[in-house]
């Protein structure tokens, strides 16, 4: 069945605790917030229920905090908030920009920041209608048991393409999770998992709901390789933020998205000390980033490409935040 | 009819006469006709590249609830193509599939869960046979013959040669041979394909709405695989959402959706995804060039040639005329006596090419004006001086036969070169930075159509009744390229009448006259003179009656601003109504007729093959393109466009603007982003997130330079507008980054990961000569 809308029953719920006692009375509901993505998903045959569950009532979702600790921003917060928010681009400039860069005007109106961080895997052999992905044998991800990607390999290869999750990741968030057993936090880079079928940490019942950031203290920077300057997914996607250390030292954190099945942190070689020489510094930080990521043929664009491109975006960033 | 400094209606901005429709959204179009009544149709595709059909078993299907009615193959024995000569396509496979995506099965039913749950329940067995993806696979000696009586899978070779090749590069003085690779593309059009079909069983009558450009040869499809008298169809095309060439011939969805109506009864809504529209395709094949150009050390080009490989996909659709255009439009630009030409189209199992804006040229043209550039630069020569070195010096006929009767490429290049700060700025934009400038052409009009039956090309009728409008009626089917508009013009303009008298009711084959379709860029120039021809006529009518009005003789009667009077005097005016009323007094409501047929000179050379290409006009573009790298990244950037186009004359400025705006734009498409790109025959491109066509982020300012040379048999003095400019763009952006980084590149589209890719070569290159010397 493809490209039909498949009928469901849409449940509105008023509270995130209601919201969590209808997921868990409903084994096959699924979460809907912008539907900007889950929409195509449901039409293509990828997702199907008979229950989507609208997080769109709940207007505690839709709250961006400044708090003692820092800022919360809640998961129900559309992208388009979160581009123009004043305390983001002023406090958090890779958040503002990561948004800014998510899709087109339209999507990014409606769609969330859970929505973002929640983003299913991509893969050019599971994107598809269910006429093609049948006629390919179904895939790992779904109904099949061949990554297309890696035939020799045992996981799925599908890539993590939300825009949100570097930036948040080098602001060192924080997301809270709201369960049948209450609510949890955890680091965002430890919602995240390396395997393109089960990417993310979240139970069935569970809801994302906020992001908490720390006070600002750091510049920071997002930008994404694509070939279009809107709609496109990125194909990688780099996060860098900068803060001084009290002996006047840059120290930068990275986070990389669209090269792996998870985003993810990059190790970077220490910090750049003051009035020295960077060439090597950089050079070492362009070696690390290309050493992280492994990017797979998910896209049309060859992993080598994403590789170089977001590897000499990473250092690019660096140096405008030095 | 010439223009003169009188005219009061053309050669003035004018929105679309249909504009207001289409940006209030109250257009209709095909997916949104009246379908509370319909029944879904959907069509099953094949899931393999090539295989023999051993059975397909439709039961479990039709026992579903709610299905009305399953068709295969095995309902419909008869081909349909759009070349009379090479109709090997059935609407769906009978037993043997080529491309995955082809149709193999239909339903109808009562909605569209239904519909797609009884296409799981058709069980299909395919013996599976070796595919051919590439025209090398397709050529080679083992490979697997996709169709009978096509050895080498060869739909066409075509070999044409005029002048002395030979004696040409003697006389050349630098003799330059490269090879380009251009990717396949597809028009996607906005609108996804649509039709609506409704059968009448008790008078055996079908009507018929589709998103086609063709309604004439969708209406003699539809009478030949239904095997029903063309008198009981009736073909209507209501607004539609672009075309490009995607809808320039029959299509099998069409034929399938009436074939399901007739087997229900009834009506029939088909509405295919965007998938579909993509499995549908038709667009320009992936082409390989190998061109050879001699040049003297002035610029002059001497001799030519070159070998075009064109991967078609399964079935031969435009095939022919796509082949035959890649080297007919070698000529009609320059002015080149010797040319030497081989054309291979090949069949593959992809879904079939066919024609797309700027047919048959644009891949030819870009490895043209793309070694022009870089011979001029090997010489010392500027790129415009080089151009300016071989322009054609109309009228004459070119090498194989093509007619020129006006040229105003010469304008078109000074004027870019003017406004683009070309030879101020040149080679002083930086490192990053670059210039880049290359020509075009295009028919106004095939002079031979496809389906050549001796009737004129093209005729309108217009009525005048008791209510003093004057109606125009047109089969020309305005696919928003603004066909309409021109026709409404060309009347008001004849008639010295205000634009809001006269409609235009077009494409309904039971009330509008015959035409052939928005294709080739015929429109204008065909059914224009034939609006000029009615008009005139409607206008003598008149004239005589406000002669007999005015007492007077009709050659001294003079017609302005819907009054009538006698030259050079100003008393006793008649108003637009009185004379009507004059006119339809002696033999009520009239109707008139005008007509266009090409002459027979500008129908093309006598050799084989020799119609393709030959048309009444060439329209002529030149443009400069200035872009910006990333080297880092390989991101192009373009910064502005200058584009200038002879058009003849322009009878809607602000139409004629938007053509060439969205021929840029195209262009700019395929030179930079725009490419299919199939997984063993499967396509991973058929979404509009995958087929990555430029955003309005990508869009540059362009500067649009309206250039008229006025020719002598063009309505108004006009040529065609909206094709023209599309090939010199790929040429113009790849030229600007050889200024901007010193690399020249042989494929399209340049997008980041192959630039970046040969950068990387470049350097290393670079780096091997350096330690070298």
């Amino acid at each position: 069945m493809t490209e039909v809308l498949p009928n469901f029953r849409l449940m509105e719920p008023a509270t995130v605790e209601e919201a969590v006692a209808l997921l868990n009375e409903t084994p096959d509901a699924l979460l809907c917030a912008g539907g900007t993505d889950l929409v195509v998903q449901l039409r293509k045959g990828l997702a199907e229920t008979g229950t989507l569950v609208s997080l769109s009532g709940i207007a505690a979702l839709r709250e961006i905090e400044v708090t003692d600790a820092g800022l919360r921003i809640g998961a129900g917060v559309t992208l388009s908030q979160i581009e123009r928010a004043q305390v983001i681009v002023d406090g958090y400039r890779a958040v503002a920009k990561a948004a800014r860069s998510v899709a087109g005007p339209a999507h990014r109106g409606v769609a969330t920041l859970g929505g973002n961080l929640c983003l299913d895997t991509r893969c050019v052999y599971y994107n598809q209608s269910h006429w093609w992905r049948k006629s390919n044998d179904f895939c790992l991800k779904y109904r099949g048991d061949t990554c297309h990607v890696a035939p020799q390999g045992n996981r799925c290869r599908a890539a993590f393409s939300g825009d949100m999750a570097p930036s948040l990741m080098v602001h060192g968030a924080e997301i809270e999770i709201a369960g049948p057993k209450g609510t949890r936090r955890l680091p965002l880079a430890e919602f995240y998992h390396e395997d393109g079928a089960a990417h993310i940490r979240l139970e069935h019942g569970e809801i994302l709901v906020a992001a908490h950031l720390p006070p600002p203290g750091a510049a920071s920077e997002y930008e994404k390789v694509r070939v279009r300057g809107s709609i496109d997914f990125p194909l990688a996607g780099v996060a860098v933020a900068c803060a001084r250390t009290p002996e006047g030292a840059a120290r930068f954190s990275v986070a990389v998205t669209g090269t792996n099945s998870k985003p993810l942190m990059v190790d970077v070689p220490g910090d750049l000390p003051p009035h020295s020489a960077p060439e090597a510094f950089f050079a070492a930080l362009e070696k690390a980033v290309q050493k992280a990521v492994s990017p797979q043929r998910t896209t049309t664009i060859a992993p080598h490409y994403r590789r170089l491109s977001i590897s000499a975006l990473t250092v690019r960033l660096a140096k405008r935040l030095t | 009819m010439m223009v003169t400094a009188k005219t009061k209606v053309v050669g003035r901005p004018v929105p679309l006469v249909d504009g207001i429709e289409k940006v209030t959204g109250r257009a209709m179009y095909t997916a949104d006709l009246d379908a509370r009544d319909a029944l879904v149709g959907r069509i099953l595709r094949a899931p393999v590249s090539h295989g023999r059909i051993l059975s397909i078993d439709t039961s479990r299907a039709e026992a579903l609830d709610g299905v009305r009615a399953v068709l295969t193959g095995q309902d419909c024995d008869k081909t349909y193509g759009v070349i009379p000569i090479a109709m090997n396509e059935y609407p769906m496979a009978r037993d043997q599939v080529r491309y995955r995506g082809e149709p193999i099965a239909a339903v109808a039913a009562q909605d569209a869960v239904t519909a797609a749950r009884a296409l799981e329940l058709i069980d299909v067995e395919i013996e599976k046979l070796p595919p051919c993806y590439t025209p090398a696979e397709a050529r080679a000696p083992d490979a697997p013959q996709l169709h009978e009586g096509k050895p080498g899978n060869l739909e066409r070779e075509v070999h044409h040669t005029f002048g002395d090749v030979a004696a040409g590069f003697q006389e050349a003085e630098l003799v330059r041979e490269e090879t380009f690779d251009c990717a396949e593309v597809n028009h996607a059009q906005m609108e996804p394909h649509a039709a609506l079909a409704e059968y009448d069983a008790e008078r055996d009558r079908l009507t018929f709405h589709s998103v086609t450009q063709v309604p004439f040869y969708v209406h003699l499809m539809l009478a030949r695989c239904l095997d029903m008298d063309s008198s009981r169809i009736r073909v209507v095309k209501p607004f539609v959402g672009g075309g490009f060439g995607a809808r320039t011939e029959t299509l099998n969805f069409e034929i399938i959706t009436a074939l399901l109506a007739r087997k229900v009864g009834g009506k029939v809504m088909m509405q295919l995804s965007r998938e579909e529209s993509f499995l549908t395709h038709r667009g320009r094949p992936n082409t390989q060039v190998k061109l050879k150009i001699g040049m003297t050390n002035a610029g002059r080009i001497t001799a030519v040639e070159c070998e075009v490989v064109m991967s078609g996909g399964a079935y031969a659709g435009y095939g022919v005329v796509t082949i035959l255009y890649a080297g007919a439009l070698l000529h009609g630009i320059y002015d080149i006596g010797n040319v030497k030409y081989d054309g291979y189209r090949v069949y593959t199992n992809h879904p079939p090419c066919g024609a797309m804006r700027g047919h048959g040229t644009v891949d030819v043209r870009h490895s043209f004006e793309t070694m022009l550039d870089r011979m001029a630069r090997e010489l010392g020569l500027d790129p415009f001086a080089v151009r300016r070195a071989n322009l054609l010096k109309p009228p004459l006929f070119t090498a194989n036969g093509l007619m020129v009767n006006s040229c105003g490429l010469g304008e078109c290049l000074d004027r870019v070169e003017q406004a683009s700060g070309w030879s101020e700025r040149k080679g002083k934009l930086g490192k990053g930075r670059g210039l880049g400038m290359a020509c075009s052409h295009y028919v106004s009009g095939a002079a031979k159509p496809v389906h050549w039956t001796g009737e004129p090309h093209a005729v309108v009728s217009m009525k005048l009744d008791f209510d003093g409008g004057v109606t125009v009626l047109t089969g020309a089917s305005d696919i928003g390229q603004g066909s309409s508009t021109i026709v409404a013009l060309a009347a008001a303009e004849v008639l010295s009448i205000d634009l809001g008298r006269v409609r235009v009711v077009a494409n309904d084959s039971t009330i509008t006259p015959k035409d052939n379709g928005s294709y080739s860029s015929r429109v204008t120039f065909m059914v224009g003179n034939a609006a000029i021809e009615a008009a005139k006529a409607l206008r003598g009518k008149l004239i005589d009656a406000a002669a007999g009005l005015l007492d007077t003789a009709p050659e001294d009667v003079e017609c302005e601003g819907e009054t009538f009077f006698v030259r050079g005097s100003s008393q006793s005016e008649l108003s637009f109504h009185d004379v009507a009323i004059a006119a339809l007094a002696k033999e009520g409501t009239i109707t008139v007729k005008g007509t266009f047929s090409t002459p027979v000179e500008a129908q093309g050379g006598k050799h084989r093959g020799g119609a393709v290409g030959s048309t009444m006009g060439f329209s002529y573009a030149a443009q400069v393109v200035e872009v910006s790298v990333d080297e880092a990244t390989g991101q192009i950037n373009i910064e502005k466009v200058w584009a200038a186009l002879d058009c003849g004359y322009a009878i809607n400025p602000l139409a004629v603007e938007g053509q060439i705006e969205g021929s840029v734009w195209m262009g700019m498409g395929q030179g930079l982003c725009e490419e299919t790109h199939y997984i063993n025959g499967l396509p991973a491109h058929s979404n509009l997130t995958d087929y990555r066509f430029p955003t309005i982020a990508e869009s540059p300012p362009i500067d649009v330079q309206i250039v008229e040379s006025i020719d002598p048999l063009g309505p108004f003095g006009a040529k065609e507008a909206g094709e023209g400019a599309l090939s010199g763009f790929p040429p113009a952006l790849v030229n600007a980054v050889a200024d901007a980084i010193g690399l020249d590149v042989n494929f399209l589209p340049v997008t980041p990961d192959r630039l970046l890719e040969a950068l990387i070569k470049y350097r290393r290159a670079a780096r091997r000569k350096e330690a070298a010397e």
